[in-house]
């Protein structure tokens, strides 16, 4: 009995023994977790630990108006977009329309190789054998991360060419529906099987270039010139692989200027003919006090349409007098009513178009005035968050011809980013 | 008795004089940064994308979003946050530059077709 107070000390330091043991193993993983609170200053360790070699950027704080991520990126990053939109031509009915559904999903299989991913449903229902909307794969692609300047990329890949091709989520462009350049002269949403190389060249300039399936002349037509030859990666053909390359300017602060071009040939579906279109095409967005504006202007050349007419004329019955070139343009200066840095955002814009997917014709084939046609389009987007977009437009139309009549229209939009 | 009082006060003026060069050390996450970094993220870039520090400087960044959230992941610095969207104010962030090279940044939340290639560096010479 008399030891029993002996015993008692002795357990009492083996416990504070095996604390101090347990706390300075668990020293290492505790030291470099800085768990962020919102809005106030974390002070990471002033000298890294002992046991683990110091990170070269040694952190110090992380404050602002900045949320926490419960990790980093996630392995499966899940984002999307949907557009609802209710349009009326005049003479016509409002009629609505859930335009896009469309999902991405991308996943990290290291910091260097990389995955993304966009699956649209469009006009909300798909059937068979009937006239109704459509699932595509708008893009799915690997992307190998090797150095800043070079990396390698590939699967179905969104054309770099024009603004809104590669950013097309509904808050990032004003107006209801896409421009009608970027809709009838590059065709939306452009995509191709391919693969190529990207890359940021430092000082602001960064490029894209592409090989990749080819456009098919025999879906070529008037009214739309060259948009319904994309392959959308279906029974697509890399017999002549296209080119597409992209240099961007993005050096200066809210500054953005591009230029891109096409290049491929698209017979594979017309024996012993191989009709070749080029396109170059400038654009750029810049941005000062509660001012933006943006513009672009593209060129479409189409070799030996003259040929290509006759052909399709004697396969099908019908001339769809393509036309040797398809030219575009478009302004949009746009204003921000309330300070940039206000949680909302009303956008008040106009874009003047004009287009005209009959700019030349081979000899021999007359262009229709009707499709030499130019677009004011008036409205305002109100943004009550930077990812929600509620868009209004009143839409001017008009064109050359002596017979058909332009319908002007209004529309109404509702588009949002996750 | 002298020779112990004169060690004394030897001892003391040397103590006096190192406590004098020793300067009340600041917290970095409180004083005024060596260089201060704006940076605008926006659907698919950073601007500016490449960043150059002198080794030993204390830096910040303020970075700001013009359209949706995006996220910062300096992974030389373990950190990763996010950046409020258009409006919704800035992220700050701090380190100490304390070796030579190139660090790669990139943004770590979903944004769009170009989010793969939403990266910087920075150039730590």
């Amino acid at each position: 009995m008399a030891q029993a107070p002996v015993d008692t000390e002795q357990r009492i330091k083996d416990l504070e023994a095996r604390i101090e043991e347990l706390e300075r193993k668990a020293q290492p993983a505790a030291a470099p977790a800085k768990v962020p609170v919102l809005g106030s200053v974390q002070t990471a360790p002033s000298a890294p630990e002992r046991t683990a070699p110091a990170p070269p950027l040694i952190p110090v704080s992380v404050s602002g108006d900045y949320r926490t991520f419960p990790s980093t990126e996630t392995r499966l990053p899940v984002a999307g977009y949907m557009d609802f939109h209710v349009n009326k031509d005049s003479g016509d009915p409002f009629s609505p329309d859930f335009h896009r559904f469309v999902l991405l999903f991308g996943h990290s299989f290291s910091d260097r190789v990389k995955f993304w991913s966009e699956l649209e449903l469009e006009h909300a229902l798909v059937e068979g054998k009937e006239e109704s909307g459509e699932v595509a794969l708008e893009q799915a692609y690997l992307d190998f991360l090797i150095t800043p300047k070079f990396n390698l990329r590939a699967g179905m890949l969104l054309a770099p060419v024009g603004i809104v091709n590669e950013r097309h989520e509904p808050p990032s462009f004003n107006g209801v529906e896409r421009p009608f350049v970027e809709t009838l002269i590059i065709p939306t949403t452009w995509r191709e099987l391919g693969a190529g190389v990207t890359g940021d060249l430092g000082r602001g300039f960064r490029y894209r270039a592409y090989v990749t399936s080819q456009l098919d002349a025999t879906l070529f037509d008037a009214e739309s010139g060259i948009t319904e030859g994309r392959s959308r990666g279906f029974q697509a053909s890399m017999r002549n692989p296209a080119k597409i390359g992209r240099l961007e300017y993005a050096g200066r602060r809210r500054l953005t200027l591009g230029i891109s071009s096409y290049t491929g040939h698209t017979g594979f579906n017309l024996p012993g003919l191989n009709p070749r279109v080029d396109m170059l095409e400038f654009d750029g967005r810049y941005s000062v006090s509660r001012f933006d504006v943006r513009g672009l202007f593209v060129n479409t050349w189409v070799s030996r349409t003259g040929e290509l007419n006759r052909r399709r004329q004697l396969q099908t019955g019908v001339n769809p007098n393509v036309a040797a070139q398809m030219r575009g343009t478009y302004l949009e200066p746009a204003v921000h009513v309330f300070p940039r840095r206000a949680s909302n955002d009303l956008i008040l814009f106009t874009r003047y178009e004009k287009y005209n997917t009959q700019q030349r014709m081979a000899a021999g084939f007359l262009p229709l005035g009707a499709f030499n046609r130019s677009s004011w389009v008036m409205g305002l987007t109100y943004k009550p968050n930077a990812d929600v977009a509620v868009k209004f437009d009143y839409v001017v139309n008009g064109n050359k011809s002596q017979v058909t009549q332009a319908i002007n229209g209004i529309n109404l939009g509702l588009g949002w980013w996750f | 008795m002298v020779v112990l009082m004169r060690r004394h006060f030897l001892l003391l003026a040397i103590a006096a004089l190192a406590l004098a060069q020793v300067r009340p050390a600041q917290d970095p996450a409180t004083q005024t940064p060596d260089r201060v970094v704006n940076i605008v993220a926006e659907r698919f870039t950073f601007n500016p994308s490449r960043i150059v520090v002198k080794n030993g400087e204390l830096v910040e960044f303020v970075i700001i979003s013009d359209d949706t959230d995006h996220g910062f992941n300096l992974a030389a610095a373990g950190i990763d946050a996010a950046i409020p969207q258009q409006g919704k104010g800035e992220l700050r962030i701090r380190f100490l530059a304390s070796v030579n090279g190139r660090f790669g940044f990139e943004c770590s939340r979903a944004c769009g077709a170009g989010h793969n290639l939403m990266r910087g560096v920075v150039v730590v010479e």
